[in-house]
């Protein structure tokens, strides 16, 4: 693979990761949410191959396996799973920020992730230090998600966000955190979703309704 | 004024004009077929045209000169963009009008002009759709600066001379983050401006949801003609500029009749590829409601924006 | 004696001369007549100025301790120029408006006199006495409203905060210098801590001249309740002179500084752009609209002058210079058509009696001169081509385009957001004009008074006309003045071409293409149809008989879209009212509703504020008890303190 070659699959793929981060935040269809999750778990696999074929690693290419497994089918499939459990076809309906909003805070959010790990980039200034801050800002998009989104799932798929943006980070500065770390980092991922979903499910047997708002009247 | 730029001047009016109701009328039958109609055929528009000009002009009562200059400003802020800008040959025969702003303003221009006629008319649904109109325009006019900024940047120059040429010359761009994520802000921007589902409906007369057609109905028989040919030509002058800043190949750069004469087929081929691509989506979209347009119009204003900082971060 | 001297000093005469003649007598032809030959001999001295014949002038004895010391140099001869241009609209206008009034020819000469003050006192004495003209000319007229005496109360607190602001900052300033003329000024080496205190008080206080966020309260209030042509000696020729202090003071006095004052300045524009021009979109008062469109004209400067300063911060003289040509001939365009725009609107309430644009409507028929010209304004305000704010806004957005590639993280995400802020006010703008053009001056009349309106004498419709000229021409050929503003950022006369970088426009020859387009494609028409003559035929009305005004969209029924996409910013107060019948609650008799859209920038700075100042006026009242040796007796203990304080501390 020639240097501009892996250069412009490198931006391609950090881009999907972005659109899809975008997209996640855009949509409010919930099936929709979790099939952009899926396409961004691919896009972070094809990162992690261009990642792999650049540095002849078998052990990044084992992780991108990984990766596509866990971040491609098996957190999708257990999310839709979640979904059509609950029965008929499911939306963000009220976000607490509602979507224009959020998609402008998504925009400062990209600044402020740029303006952040400038550093980082200037220290090794090498085409994966330059995708850098795109990662950042998906672990910022992810948060946001996480902190103004009201149903159990997105909020489900914010936190998945901000993992697939800190596994971007991590592979992005290193160039592989180690086979070690990532099975266990993902083996936690999880086990998380797993909690989360016999959660989600458990509230709505009890409650009939994952808006997570209502879990607010718990506290009394 | 270079020879190329005279030869672009003649004939790229002379195509968009001829070829824009056509355009429409492709992007109809797209659809009709994959509805499963089968469609009027191509020439339709023009007919309607022929048959329009054909009929006696009328003067609703109450209306002013506003109302009867609006759609000859229409026409020609329209015209005036296909002589000056790149579609058919890269130079111009006017490069200090060939500016993106320029271009981007005086599509405005048009758009103003339609919407005072539609408020001279006095009538609720003219300034229904006046209003809704100019609303649309303004969300609209961020993403497309914004996104002139993420292609001008790298450039240095708004002419969109310029731009064009850049691209031929470095094919690399074309692929690049900054170029995708424009184009897709780009698009949302065009299918806004231009009334296309989802913002809004051109073949509906539902008072709740017009825009455009809602600012038009008080025209009929010539006037009504020159809308509909400027509306059709807008179109062809959106997805001519958004083929050209994007897929910039096959564009005329010497004054032979060779390179023209591929100039005009690869601008057919383009426009005519992206207008049927265009109507094959609008089969499976719905029209969005008034106010959740600005949503999308927020979602392309952020791409435009990554676009920006695309072009920065990456370069 | 160097024309610029022999020119200003007949300004001064002239404006002394009408003063003293409107006491003898009180005539509008006097004073408007006066008041145009003032702004006529200001122009002239300005454009002398411009050409490069400056001079200075000291008296020494006019004022104890610092003497009056005045130079007319390039960049306040511009000043005293776009003063003097708008002098002479509104004086010509004034011969056949309004009341004829002493204080009119004087505060022209106050703000002829502001730019060329070459001193600290000079400048502080001009400006305090173009405060106080303009605050009587503003109650003067109708001081028996309650609207008026509450915006003059408004008006009179904060132009005097500001003024404080401004007196503290060049006292600290002075204070550090040798001596407290300009020059005296230029040379004085301040520490980085003093130039930021002196640039953040002159900011606050030049900046609530011009109208700028969060300082802007007071202008949409003063300037439409002034009689129409003080309005526009307000909006298009006071508010620059706050411009004129930033750029004397932050560029020439202080010399430039660090990028975060320059950072500061573009924020402040781009939030006072947008913010104005979101009011003034969702605005049914004609005038308070225009008022609110000066503040977004203002933040467009700033932009501008925003960007200069980061430019030259960076070290890139020419972006810096081009961005300066875009801030300095904004200040030009914008004084041409808000003089227009404000001498309409005075022509519309003197025509209708009434300045609502819901109950406008129709004037198109009743006042076509008046028409035609505010819509010569409205395509001038809207920055469309070819109006003249497109030229000056297309340079501001080269310059933020030029600006991207070789500079640092904090201007790459300045640049886009002041992009998309300039963007997005231009395309309010073309809501805002629309609506005040359209709903305004097309369509029919909503009301009695707007059916029955007269057009005005000949006196305003010359003032309106020169103001339209000067639009004209400054759409066309901006070239004749950009040399004046931009010192070589551009050349050419029909072509602009920017100097250092990639760019070019030729407005004149624009509007000649878009002409002739306009012409051939009629003349096609002409050439298909069968016949030509139009038939008179019935408006669509959906079979229900004729449609009457009340059918008609509003003012407020045309931005309420942009209200609803905009509700979580401008948070308007809606208010519905069902009143039913008395046989039954399901029979709707009348729905009142009433939409109201307070300033929230406003409401979140200033009420606290106001609150907190009447609980301190509430506690202070104890201290007050009509006792004599009581209040005598306060200041003989705070002398003493005063004196224990020096001893202690010396």
């Amino acid at each position: 693979m020639t240097e501009t070659v892996y250069v412009q699959l490198l931006d391609l793929t950090c881009g999907a990761l972005l659109l899809t981060a975008v997209l996640i935040l855009w949509r409010r269809d919930l099936s929709v949410i979790v099939r952009v999750f899926a396409l961004q778990g691919a896009a972070l696999t094809a990162l992690v191959a261009v990642l792999a074929a650049h540095e002849r690693s078998g052990e990044l290419w084992v992780i991108a396996a990984g990766v596509l497994a866990l971040r491609a089918g098996l957190l999708p499939y257990l999310l839709r799973r979640t979904l059509a459990a609950a029965g008929e076809p499911q939306r963000e309906a009220r976000p607490l920020v509602n979507v224009a909003a959020s998609l402008l805070a998504a925009a400062v959010l990209t600044f402020l992730a740029h303006a952040v790990s400038r550093p980082l980039v200037t220290l090794a200034p090498s085409p994966a230090a330059q995708a850098i801050p795109i990662a950042v800002t998906v672990v910022l998009i992810g948060f946001f998600v996480l902190v103004t989104r009201r149903h159990a799932v997105s909020q489900v798929v914010g936190f998945l966000l901000m993992d697939n943006g800190i596994t971007a980070l991590g592979l992005l500065t290193t160039t592989g955190v180690g086979l070690v770390v990532e099975v266990g980092v993902s083996l936690d991922v999880l086990l998380a979703v797993l909690v989360l979903q016999i959660l989600a499910v458990r509230i709505r047997e009890t409650f009939g309704d994952t808006d997570l708002d209502d879990l607010r009247e718990l506290r009394d | 004024m270079t020879a190329l730029g005279l030869a672009g001047a003649v004939v790229q009016p002379v195509l968009i004009v001829a070829g824009a109701p056509v355009l429409v009328g492709v992007m109809r039958q797209v659809r009709a077929r994959l509805e499963g109609r089968a469609g009027p055929g191509i020439r339709q528009p023009w007919r309607d045209l022929r048959k329009l000009f054909g009929k006696e002009r009328i003067a609703p009562r109450g209306t002013s000169e506003v109302f009867r200059v609006a759609p000859l400003v229409l026409v020609a802020t329209t015209l005036v963009i296909t002589v000056v800008a790149p579609f058919v040959t890269v130079a111009s025969v006017l490069n200090p009008v060939a500016d993106l702003f320029v271009v981007v303003a005086l599509l405005a221009v048009g758009a103003v002009a339609l919407a005072l006629a539609g408020l001279d008319t006095g009538t609720a649904f003219g300034g229904m759709g006046a209003s809704r109109e100019v609303t649309i325009l303004a969300l609209v006019e961020p993403t497309l600066l914004v996104a002139i900024l993420a292609l001008s940047a790298r450039v240095g120059s708004t002419n969109l001379g310029d731009v064009v040429s850049s691209m031929v010359r470095e094919p690399s761009r074309v692929i690049s983050p900054v170029s995708l994520l424009a184009a897709v802000a780009l698009v949302i921007a065009t299918v806004a401006e231009n009334g296309r589902i989802p913002v809004d409906n051109p073949s509906t007369h539902l008072e709740l949801t017009m825009v455009h057609e809602a600012m038009v109905l008080e025209y009929a028989g010539p006037d009504l003609a020159l809308v509909e040919l400027a509306s059709a030509m807008r179109l062809s002058v959106f997805l001519g500029l958004l083929a050209n800043l994007f897929v910039p190949w096959g564009i005329a750069t010497t004054a032979t009749p060779a390179a023209l004469l591929a100039g005009v087929l690869a601008l057919v081929l383009k426009v005519g590829v992206l207008g049927a691509a265009l109507a094959a989506a609008e089969v499976f979209l719905a029209k969005l409601r008034l106010f959740r347009v600005p949503e999308l119009l927020a979602g392309s204003f952020l791409l435009s924006l990554l676009a920006v900082a695309a072009s920065y971060f990456l370069a | 004696m160097n024309p610029a001297q022999v020119t200003f000093g007949a300004a001064v005469a002239l404006a002394l001369a009408t003063a003293v003649a409107a006491i003898v007598v009180p005539r509008r032809v006097v004073v408007g007549a006066g008041t145009a030959l003032t702004g006529a001999a200001g122009l002239a001295a300005g454009v002398a100025a411009v050409s490069g014949h400056s001079f200075s002038l000291v008296l020494p004895g006019l004022l104890p301790l610092s003497g009056v010391s005045f130079t007319l140099d390039a960049l306040g001869g511009l000043f005293v120029a776009v003063t003097g241009g708008v002098a002479v609209a509104a004086g010509v206008y004034a011969t056949s408006y309004g009341k004829a009034s002493a204080v009119l020819p004087m505060f022209v000469l106050a703000m002829l006199l502001v730019p060329a003050a070459a001193s600290v006192g000079t400048l502080l004495v001009c400006w305090e006495l173009m405060a106080l003209f303009s605050l009587l000319l503003v109650i003067g007229e109708n001081r028996s409203r309650a609207e008026v005496t509450s915006a003059g109360r408004w008006y009179a607190v904060m132009t005097h905060l500001g003024f404080v602001s401004i007196l503290c900052g060049l006292m600290v300033f002075a204070a550090h210098a040798p001596a407290d003329s300009f020059a005296a000024l230029r040379e004085a080496r301040l520490s980085p801590a003093v130039s930021a205190t002196v640039f953040v008080l002159t900011l606050a206080g030049f900046a609530s001249k011009a109208g700028i966020v969060p300082l802007h309260a007071w202008l949409p209030r003063a300037h439409p309740e002034a009689p129409s042509h003080v309005s526009a000696l307000m909006s298009a020729a006071m508010v620059n002179l706050g411009v004129y202090g930033l750029v004397r003071v932050g560029f020439d006095l202080l010399g430039g500084g660090p990028r975060w004052w320059w950072l500061l300045v573009l924020a402040l524009g781009a939030l006072s752009a947008v913010h104005g021009i979101l009011q003034a979109a969702m605005s049914t008062d004609l005038k308070r609209l225009l008022g609110q469109s000066t503040t977004e004209n203002m933040g467009l400067v700033l932009v501008g002058v925003g960007a200069a300063g980061l430019f030259t911060a960076s070290g890139n003289p020419v972006l810096a210079g081009l961005a300066t040509a875009a801030a300095l001939l904004h200040v030009v365009n914008h004084a041409a058509f808000k003089t227009l725009l404000f001498l309409a609107a005075g022509a519309v309430l003197h025509g209708t009696g009434t300045r609502d644009l819901d109950a406008l409507g129709g004037l198109r028929r009743t006042m076509p001169v008046t028409t035609a010209l505010f819509g010569v304004g409205a395509l001038a305000a809207s920055a469309l081509p070819p109006g003249t704010a497109f030229v000056s806004e297309w340079l501001l957005l080269q310059a933020l385009v030029h600006g991207l590639p070789p500079s640092g993280v904090d201007t790459a995400i300045a640049l886009p957001v002041a992009v998309a802020a300039v963007a997005l006010t231009a395309g309010l703008a073309v809501v805002t004009f629309v609506k005040a053009f359209g709903v305004g001056f097309l369509a029919k009349p909503r009301s009695e008074a707007a059916a029955n309106a007269r057009e005005v004498p000949y006196g305003m419709r010359a003032g309106m006309a020169i103001a339209a000229l000067g639009c004209v021409v400054l759409a066309l050929l901006p070239s004749l003045v950009l040399p004046a503003v931009a010192g070589g950022a551009t050349t050419g006369l029909v072509t602009l071409r920017l100097t250092g970088v990639t760019g070019s426009l030729s407005p004149l020859l624009l509007t000649l293409w878009l002409v002739v387009a306009v012409v051939v494609v009629a003349a096609g028409v002409r050439g298909v149809v069968a016949r030509r003559t139009r038939r008179d035929a019935r408006l669509w009305d959906c079979g229900g008989g004729p449609m009457s005004a009340r059918m008609e969209y509003t003012a407020t029924s045309f931005a309420e879209p942009l209200q609803r996409v905009f509700d979580d910013v401008v948070q308007p107060e809606l208010d519905v009212h069902v009143t039913h019948h008395e046989e039954s609650r399901y029979l709707v008799r009348a729905v009142e509703f009433r939409r109201s859209v307070p300033d929230r920038v406003e409401r979140r700075l200033y009420a606290p504020v106001l609150a907190a100042t009447r609980a301190w006026g509430r506690a202070g009242r104890s201290l007050a008890t009509g006792s004599v040796h009581r209040y005598l007796g306060y200041g003989f203990y705070t002398l003493c303190a005063a004196l224990l304080l020096l001893a202690v501390t010396r």
